[in-house]
């Protein structure tokens, strides 16, 4: 145990975390470089529910209001609703 | 043959209205007795009821409808002590919590030929909380459809009011300030798979602690990062779909977390669908956070002993049921959430608030 606290931590984000950052979007950059061209009638797979980035809207708001409150991690997937006081 | 609707990965207008029931329990494990040595042990049980309607208006607009309504009861952690066995022990609160939220959300969305943008108000009512947002929002589909840029921006104001505020000497009114940019690219990489990737920057001013515990003194500021990325794929051959979704975030907290999740959609004939899903959530510690509190700093150096901004890692497992016809859908799911120390990446210190839920969900989904 650690019975020492700490006065406000610095600002700054370390560059290893920085250098994850860059790594992914590289990645996704080049993922993007391998697109092909999809013909409106080639995308009936696309249009398929379970290919969705979110099939059910409905649960995915619960589930998000549930890890937010209950994680220290929150957002990358759009903006914010309503906070809330859960503990 | 017109182009296919595509809403998650282009801006257009909904064809269809849709209206979405759903009831869910979420209830988490007690927290085993012997390492409470005061107040309750059981934790909370939410019941919770959700509400959506989306339709189109016009041929250029569109209404969002959400509305959700939480009760709940169980204790929550008001101090962590040091134990006679070394480790750490919690009081819990004394009397169980009874509370409840509603939260409704409306949006408006207005569209053009390739591109739309949307204005959301919400409100989240509880006995000793209230949030006030606002969100626009924006998409624009462009090279050939098969690319959406999206961006928007948020800012909530919370009113804190803390019950039996000077029964227990906590703060009587706090506020704080939450405002949000993100980002995103929705690319279809070919005809059986798409990527997302977004990103978001968060900001939070004001009152940041948490009121309900003994000490528990955090910075008034915080800023957060995240980065998502999430792939689609549809298999043929076996007739399913598979969902994988990463999330790196950090803050000036100094809490970093990976998080991952994937899920497979099964087709079993053309009306039934099984869904197992898995999610791992590791995170670092917030640099104050401490195992016990220490009654002994100056009540102006942030410490909190919250579980939430400790070490470890977590890992869900669930399993969902959905049977799909041509104009409603019935989905049934349920999750088991397991969190511990040890399954976390980086060395932290088992809390013995750590969390354990299960939660349940049936939601009907209905399109006219």
């Amino acid at each position: 145990m650690n019975p020492t606290a700490q006065s406000r931590p610095d600002a700054s984000f370390s560059p290893r975390r920085a250098s994850i950052a860059r790594l992914l979007a590289g990645a996704v950059t080049l993922g993007l470089g391998a697109c092909a061209s999809v013909q409106p009638w080639e995308r009936g797979t696309l249009a398929r529910p379970e290919m969705q980035l979110d099939p059910n809207p409905l649960q995915t708001g619960l589930y998000e209001q549930v890890y937010d409150s209950k994680e220290a991690a929150s957002g990358g997937a759009g903006t914010a609703g309503a906070g809330c006081g859960c503990n | 043959m017109a182009a296919l609707s595509l809403p998650a990965f282009s801006a257009t207008q909904p064809v269809e209205s849709s209206v979405s029931a759903g009831v869910s329990n979420y209830k988490e494990a007690d927290i085993p007795r012997g390492d409470v040595v005061g107040g309750d042990n059981r934790r909370y049980d939410i019941d919770i009821s959700q509400f959506r309607l989306l339709t189109p208006i016009g041929n250029r607009w569109s209404v969002d409808l959400g509305v959700s309504r939480e009760t709940m009861s169980g204790a929550s952690p008001w101090a962590t002590v040091p134990g006679l066995d070394g480790e750490a022990d919690l009081i819990m609160s004394g009397a169980t919590i009874e509370d409840s939220r509603t939260e409704v959300n409306l949006s408006a969305a207005l569209y053009g030929e390739d591109r739309s943008a949307a204005v959301t108000l919400s409100r989240s009512n509880e006995d000793d909380y209230a949030a006030r947002a606002v969100s626009v929002s924006g998409e624009w589909t462009f090279n050939g459809d098969l690319t959406t840029l999206s961006a928007g921006a948020s800012h909530s104001g919370d009113v804190i009011e803390p019950s039996d505020a000077a029964l227990f000497g906590r703060v009587v009114r706090e506020e704080r300030r939450t405002r949000s940019v993100s980002f995103g690219i929705a690319q279809i990489l070919n005809r059986l798979s798409a990527l997302y990737t977004g990103f978001s920057l968060t900001s939070h001013k004001g009152f940041l602690s948490d009121p309900y515990k003994l000490r528990d003194v955090r910075p008034s500021e915080r800023t957060e990062r995240a980065l998502s990325v999430r792939y689609r794929r549809f298999l043929t051959g076996a007739g399913g779909a598979i969902h994988l979704d990463y999330r790196y975030f950090d803050d000036d907290w100094g809490i970093a977390s990976h998080t991952v999740q994937s899920s497979w959609y099964q087709n079993l004939g053309n009306r039934f669908q099984i869904v197992p899903n898995v999610r791992y959530n590791s995170q670092s510690a917030a640099e104050f956070f401490l195992p016990v509190d220490n009654f002994l700093l100056s009540s102006d150096i942030s410490q909190s002993s919250d579980f939430r901004l400790s070490a470890y890692g977590a890992v869900t497992a669930g399993l969902k049921g959905i049977l799909q016809q041509p104009q409603w859908a019935l989905t049934i799911s349920v999750d088991r959430y397991m969190s511990r120390e040890k399954y976390g990446l980086t060395s932290g210190y088992e809390h013995p608030a750590r969390l354990q839920f299960t939660m349940a969900s049936v939601i009907l989904d209905y399109k006219f």
